[in-house]
């Protein structure tokens, strides 16, 4: 009797388990853009949008906020009727598999797309998930739309790779000239200790050099292994630095420098692209404690564009929060490869896609030009690099003279 | 000479919190004999409560800590009466295997409810407290001095009470204690539900210097592990030891070796330790 009872109630929990984790898996799949009026219609048909990226485990939010932005396009060109292709109009349904940040699933996710979806285009926010699918994207004819700044990934001949965001190499000499004009030639390194962070180091520590600065301490954080900062900051604060690379995911590193400051630490900071300014004072809780930092200009704060507060308003009143860059660049990057099917006029053949890139980046609409990209070149898009600094509490931009 | 004392202090305080969580982890081990691999889960439902009670319903940081210390420890109790409990009879690989389970469960359902973004406790302790060229903010003497506390409230509990001596005597001997007539369930009830309040507030201490997130609890659990193994599998003092050496290993070994081998030399440190005593610094022979 005793055993029955035992094993009415594992049973029990298990069908729980498996119906909470079925609930949870249809959903992400499915991704809410669906296109309407299912199949019947002949007419219309449907592109698979490939996506894989971190949907559970520690960058889950960030995996998450990257697919917002792309699903957000496309549930507007959907909404708005779909788009027309060679005379046939199509519509667009997401297809995202969460790949947990690591390169290998990465891979895996990117070939069940391609063979199970079909997919033309598959996104991903992470430099490692960029090459493991660099290994075969040519032979299986798909297009990287990669989020990442990194710019190895638009160096390695792959030409069916499209970087989104701005290639991170072109924020050293800003960064480094207003730092050591304001504050000094002696920096210390306490950046994440993802391979992100340790390349964008390298680069960094070889300008800083070159400027005539020195770096006095050079090492970095894991965000997910560590429960507590200070040993790190204190460390790093020890060499007396003038200026601190900080970098990461934005909420530990803005408790990077709140300990700093904590500490004792009267410089500025450089803030790797990876953190944004506006989701550091959700923890730092004002600007103030960040005076005297650079970094990226946050995407709420950019008066770049008159497309952006009407995007700001839309993303909010569907996901609750205000977007960052990782929502902002993917949605336009969705928009930009639409654009380029339509003048591409084929919405399977990876090649020829890219080969109108440029008409993408110069065909869309004006209202979701959230971003002034002019020119589709070195594989990536090319506009204006937005700069921004903390002076007084407030988010001044910086010129950057190309 | 600063810096050593700075980082003295910053050792005790990460060592703090160890401990805390080692505690929880070693009750269990010594009562049931199961790794709980779930533990660092029961952490991170600590640190979500306390922030949910403080955010949406307002509740003093506190008070918030005393709700998240009775609600672990009710998740704690519900783990074993629904999972362990029915699995006594079972190999002992079924009891890591369902530990695992409820952790991956546990994380997922933290996703799933409070989002996966990071979120920032706040403290009513947030002041930064300046003597003689070091550096302490409040809430790190209060980590200090919390768990010194709750470590010698423990210790009370144990020694000085009744139910106390139950905990003792069916982590010496399990049918012993079964024969002079202690009601086994009861003690591995009590056992969970101290655990899961041990964690609570470790997780509720250490969240306002750290962010709260579904992975935090992983941040501690495998040095956690590393610690009660350290400390000898089961032994109180052992875990309370153990915490501290990890935690001034870690500072001082980032401090005059390396930063970024500091995790290794604490494992060097565990490497030593074990050949020169393979069943930990506290455990005593013969016990199990």
């Amino acid at each position: 009797m005793k055993r029955m009872k035992s094993l009415l109630m594992m049973c029990f929990i298990f069908i729980i388990i498996f119906s909470l984790a079925a609930c949870n898996s249809t959903e992400k799949k499915t991704a809410g853009t669906k296109p309407a009026g299912d199949g019947g219609d002949s007419k219309t048909g449907i592109v698979n949008i490939g996506y894989t990226g971190p949907l559970s485990g520690a960058a889950a939010f960030y995996g998450e906020r990257t697919l917002n932005g792309i699903k957000m396009a496309a549930d507007e060109i959907n909404g708005a009727g779909g788009f027309e292709v060679g005379g046939k109009k199509y519509k667009l349904n997401i297809v995202s598999l969460d790949d947990k940040y690591l390169p290998n699933e990465a891979g895996a996710n990117a070939k069940r797309l391609v063979q199970e979806n079909k997919t033309p285009i598959i996104f991903t926010p992470h430099s490692g998930g960029v090459f493991a699918l660099q290994v075969f994207n040519q032979q299986d004819n798909f297009l990287i739309g990669a989020y990442t700044s990194e710019p190895k990934v638009s160096e390695v001949g792959n030409d069916l790779t499209v970087r989104i965001p701005p290639r991170y190499d072109g924020y050293l000499k800003p960064f480094t000239d207003y730092e050591m004009k304001k504050f000094g030639k002696k920096i210390a390194f306490l950046p994440t200790s993802s391979q992100y962070g340790k390349d964008w180091a390298d680069q960094l520590k070889k300008y800083w050099e070159k400027e005539g600065g020195k770096v006095v301490y050079n090492s970095s954080i894991d965000f997910a292994k560590e429960t507590d900062f200070f040993t790190s900051v204190t460390n790093a604060l020890k060499e007396k630095p003038d200026v601190l690379f900080i970098g990461g995911a934005s909420e530990p590193t803005a408790k990077v420098a709140k300990q700093a400051r904590e500490l004792g630490f009267k410089g500025g900071f450089i803030v790797m692209d990876q953190a944004k300014f506006d989701e550091m004072k959700a923890v730092t809780g004002s600007y103030d404690l960040l005076n005297g930092s650079i970094g990226v200009m946050p995407l709420i704060d950019s008066t770049n564009s008159p497309a952006i507060p009407d995007f700001v308003k839309k993303y909010n009143d569907k996901y609750g929060e205000n977007p960052g860059s990782e929502a902002g660049l993917n949605y336009i990057g969705m928009y930009i490869f639409v654009e380029a099917m339509k003048a591409a006029g084929s919405v399977d053949d990876a090649v020829k896609i890219q080969a109108h890139m440029q008409d993408g980046v110069s065909n869309i609409a004006d209202n979701v030009r959230i971003y002034q990209f002019t020119k589709f070149s070195g594989g990536g898009f090319d506009g204006e690099l937005e700069v921004a600094a903390i002076e007084d509490g407030k988010v001044v931009p910086i010129k950057v003279e190309k | 000479m600063e810096i050593l004392i700075q980082q003295l202090f910053n050792g005790l305080t990460i060592g703090s919190v160890y401990a805390l969580v080692a505690l929880g982890l070693t009750l269990v081990y010594g009562i049931l004999h199961i790794p709980n691999f779930a533990h660092g889960a029961l952490y991170m439902m600590g640190g979500y409560i306390t922030l949910t009670m403080m955010t949406k319903f307002g509740l003093h940081y506190w008070i918030a800590i005393f709700v998240s210390i009775i609600l672990v420890g009710l998740i704690g109790v519900l783990m074993e009466r629904f999972v362990f409990h029915p699995l006594r009879e079972a190999p002992p690989i079924h009891d890591k295997i369902a530990a695992i389970g409820i952790l991956l469960f546990l994380e997922a359902f933290a996703q799933f409810y409070w989002g996966a973004e990071y979120q920032s406790m706040p403290t009513p302790y947030g002041q930064v407290v300046q003597i003689m060229g070091l550096t302490f903010t409040m809430q790190r003497i209060l980590i200090v001095v919390a768990a010194l506390v709750v470590m010698l409230l423990l210790y009370l509990f144990l020694k000085k009470t009744f139910m106390g001596a139950t905990i003792i005597a069916m982590s010496q001997n399990r049918e012993g204690a079964n024969l002079v007539g202690v009601n086994t369930n009861k003690v591995a009830m009590l056992t969970f539900m101290i655990s899961g309040g041990l964690a609570a507030i470790a997780s509720s201490l250490s969240s306002p210097i750290n962010l709260v997130f579904p992975g935090m609890g992983q941040l501690v659990i495998l040095k956690a592990f590393v610690i009660i193994i350290l400390g000898g599998m089961g032994s109180i003092p052992g875990a309370i030891v153990g915490g501290y050496i990890l935690g001034f290993s870690e500072s001082l070994g980032a401090t005059y070796i390396s930063n970024d081998y500091k995790d290794i030399i604490a494992f060097i440190l565990l490497v030593i330790i074990l050949t020169v005593k393979p069943t930990g610094l506290f455990s005593k022979g013969g016990q199990h």
